[in-house]
């Protein structure tokens, strides 16, 4: 079921209903039969997957929790990792490493070693894996009590605003969310359906129409040159936040109706003034997760120090794992190997660049400095805009070769001009743009609350009324289902 | 009053007005929809015809033939229309008016027997009038057409900007230049003065003929053989036609299907339902010739004068 489709405005507000009016006892499990049901209108088969992840990570961490020494608890952590992170790789990885394998065959004149997989990918794997692992995790470390009530600890893996595209929560804030009852809260509610009005917003109305010209950029490179190619991947790139930050809005609000606080995924990514601050505000619970159990796992000294190049290759290899996760494909680790490569270089040329802000006088003009910050970083971000999608490397290729080429120029901006629904999209990033920073930094929300009810009533049923008459109703699916 | 009866109330008020918003959006694109007036006037126009109607132009936009010009017709077309709809409405014809038409004017062009035209659902708002959705629904399993059926009648604006839009821009447009059920084809550009006709004729021949690839037998469309049934059954005549495509549609429509195997099936299956009908094929009648069209794969006025000037020809031709 999707967050965007007729069924999901239904089940949401039977779910919710129903939440509050049996007992709290209960509430546990009709969530998780509620999630359960949401889950399986996918495919049947893939509740299976859900369940073992669910059941051996449950399981392990149970026994790690009656034993007090951590080197006992290893095998317990192995188990789940090789088990939960196994199926992972078996059904999203599988076909890339063999293709990898049957390649390095053929080149060393072996023909073709293995059979070719191509399995239907799980939904949300990406996300629960990391969520029971992160679980485990923090159980290991003695962070986190095991959760005793296997139906809760399911509910946390499976909870349906969280489970097809995150955001990937950690046990110990979301698990005692559900030890505790919830009592109805008019400002949470509202609060929840105002972020799920904007996260429709975002998705109906400004993804989903970027999408036609994106698509069509992404799906034939060899058509586009210069403008159309830098616009298509500029757009790219708003039109995965739209629908990312769209998904997460609408993911955030439904658990708000039913008084939960998931982790927030996003702090307004294009604001930033360095790919790491990028990076800190894109995707938040899948950089922190591998912030946490990954960046910080990996070994930074070198006889017995703690040195920069070390942390610059963990940084590395932490961002090709970012870009890895995305999906099998080469494109996709040259895109993270890229975001890892810029971060490095910023970091070797920090003490170059405060000297020639220094010597420019940029320094004096913090204004100034924060706005080139902003524009390179974006141009930064989006230069890796070329890889990041499933599609051959070669077409990234091309895409690379075509954008500077200017020759089709003058037909090409007349088209675009022509193509209205671009324009409406530019605009509507613009306004998106305007609005959350309005909201973060501007007190939007506390000024909107204050406002008359007429004010309030007018804004959210022309909120409503241009979903409805602007909106793009081609049933796309959300851009990260597919990771 | 408790601080949550109070938000209840709110958000039922709410409701209410967002309810009342919608009727009145549903209701104003129900009444000015360019298209829906345009089809509705066809309605009223055809109930004053002669029973005795020689020909009946039936199916998409494609099928811009000049009743006036074939004499003693009507032009029923209607934009993106499918076989689907058009089985059902010529069902309508003839079971619940006395229109007997002799013969029926139908495109069997490439994007007709596309899965694109199949998967089309526009316009519900104007074709609840003649489909079945509880029929559809139940024939293909698929409760989605209920959904179509909801949103033609109560959300029929939502989704549909461009032609609201577009109905803003032709609110005064003169209803009454539609004659016989015919309306002009656009003119307000020609494909001759598009600078990327390559380009846009590859983007249209792919957006509605990439559904094609990987099938083998590629025009058996279940609404199209009702349709021959439904000719057979009625002793109407089928006139198939193959409207004139542009070059660069037709360089890139030949890379996605093979067109005369595509032909030769479509002959072959209509063989099969129907004794009494016959092939024009003006697919190449405009070669070199952009001017005649207003897009890649639409004619323009000036286009369509000579194509139904030419049907008119052949078929005296025929009689001859």
């Amino acid at each position: 079921m999707l967050f965007n489709s007729i069924g999901y405005l239904f089940f949401l507000p039977a779910t919710v209903l129903f939440y509050y009016l049996i007992p709290f006892r209960w509430r546990w499990a009709l969530l998780l039969a509620a999630s359960y049901f949401f889950y399986l209108l996918w495919r049947v088969e893939f509740v299976l997957v859900l369940m073992t992840a669910t059941a051996v990570s449950w399981f392990a961490a149970r026994q790690m929790g009656r034993l007090p020494d951590k080197r006992q608890r290893v095998k317990y952590l192995v188990s789940v990792i090789v088990v939960n992170l196994g199926m992972l790789v078996f059904f999203k990885y599988l076909g890339f490493f063999t293709a990898v394998v049957n390649q390095l065959a053929g080149i060393a004149g072996k023909g073709t070693m293995l059979p070719l997989y191509s399995l239907l990918v799980p939904v949300g794997i990406s996300f629960y894996t990391f969520q029971t692992i992160g679980y485990t995790l923090d159980v290991y470390r003695g962070i986190l009590k095991p959760e005793k009530n296997i139906g809760i600890y399911a509910l946390f893996v499976s909870f349906f605003p969280l489970v097809l595209a995150g955001p990937i929560e950690r046990g110990r804030r979301l698990l005692p969310q559900f030890q505790v009852e919830h009592k109805f809260d008019p400002l949470l509610f509202s609060s929840g359906l105002r972020l799920i009005l904007w996260g429709l917003f975002k998705k109906i109305v400004i993804a989903d129409r970027l999408s036609i010209f994106v698509q069509a950029i992404y799906s034939e490179p060899g058509y586009f040159h210069g403008v159309e190619t830098g616009l298509g991947i500029v757009l790219m790139l708003m039109q995965v936040y739209a629908d990312f930050s769209g998904y997460t809005d609408i993911a955030i609000g439904s658990a708000r109706l039913m008084g939960f606080r998931l982790s927030p995924n996003f702090n307004r990514p294009f604001s930033a003034r360095s790919v790491a601050d990028f990076w800190s505000r894109w995707h938040i619970s899948l950089t922190t997760w591998l912030r946490d159990y990954v960046y910080f796992s990996l070994p930074a000294k070198f006889h017995g120090k703690v040195v920069k190049w070390r942390l610059n290759i963990n940084l590395l290899l932490t961002f090709v794992l970012v870009g890895f996760w995305h999906g099998p494909y080469w494109n996709f680790i040259i895109f993270g190997l890229l975001q890892g490569t810029y971060m490095v270089l910023a970091n070797i040329s920090r003490p170059l660049m405060t000297g020639f802000n220094h010597i420019s006088g940029l320094e004096k003009s913090p204004s100034l400095l924060k706005w080139l910050n902003i524009a390179a970083t974006f141009l930064l971000i989006s230069s890796s805009g070329f890889f990041f999608g499933q599609h051959a490397l070669g077409d990234s290729w091309l895409m690379i070769r075509n954008l500077s080429d200017f020759s089709h120029t003058g037909t090409a901006v007349m088209e675009l001009i022509k193509n209205v629904d671009l324009l409406a999209g530019i605009a509507l990033i613009v306004f998106m743009l305007w609005f959350e920073y309005q909201v973060a930094e501007r007190s939007f929300a506390s000024k909107f609350m204050g406002k008359h009810i007429v004010i309030r009533f007018a804004a959210y049923l022309l909120m409503v009324m241009f979903i409805l008459a602007m909106g793009v109703f081609s049933s796309q699916k959300f851009f990260y289902f597919q990771f | 009053m408790s601080a949550n009866k109070t938000f209840f109330l709110k958000l039922a008020l709410l409701l209410i007005l967002a309810l009342i918003l919608n009727e009145a959006l549903n209701l104003a694109y129900d009444r000015w929809m360019y298209y829906f007036r345009l089809a509705r006037n066809q309605d009223e126009q055809f109930a004053t015809v002669p029973d005795t109607l020689k020909y009946l132009m039936l199916g998409n936009s494609h099928n811009r033939v000049n009743p006036e010009i074939l004499g003693n017709g009507f032009c029923y077309i209607t934009p993106k229309e499918s076989y689907r709809q058009t089985w059902y409405k010529l069902k309508y014809i003839l079971t619940k008016t006395t229109k007997r038409p002799a013969n029926v004017l139908l495109s069997i062009d490439p994007v007709n027997f596309g899965p694109k035209a199949e998967t089309d659902r526009s316009f519900d708002g104007y074709w609840r009038k003649y489909l079945d959705y509880g029929e559809l629904a139940m024939e293909h399993h698929d409760p989605g057409y209920l959904l179509n059926w909801v949103s033609g009648t109560f959300f029929s604006y939502v989704g549909n900007y461009k032609y609201s839009f577009m109905s803003l821009l032709f609110f005064n447009a003169d209803m009454k230049k539609i004659k016989y059920g015919y309306f002009p084809a656009r003119n307000y550009k020609n494909f001759a003065r598009e600078p990327n006709r390559d380009q846009l004729g590859y983007f249209v021949a792919s957006a509605y003929l990439a559904g094609y690839v990987g099938r083998s037998v590629i025009c058996e469309n279940e609404y199209y053989r009702r349709i021959l049934a439904l000719c057979r059954q009625y002793r109407i005549h089928l006139i198939l036609l193959r409207m004139p495509l542009t070059d660069e549609y037709l360089k890139y429509a030949r890379k996605i299907v093979n067109l005369d195997k595509l032909d030769r099936q479509i002959v072959e299956f209509t063989g099969r339902y129907s004794t009494d009908f016959e092939v024009f094929d003006f697919r190449n009648e405009f070669h070199g010739r952009p001017d005649y069209f207003f897009n890649a794969d639409h004619i323009n006025p000036a286009g369509a004068a000579i194509i139904s000037n030419k049907i008119k020809d052949e078929i005296e031709r025929k009689k001859r």
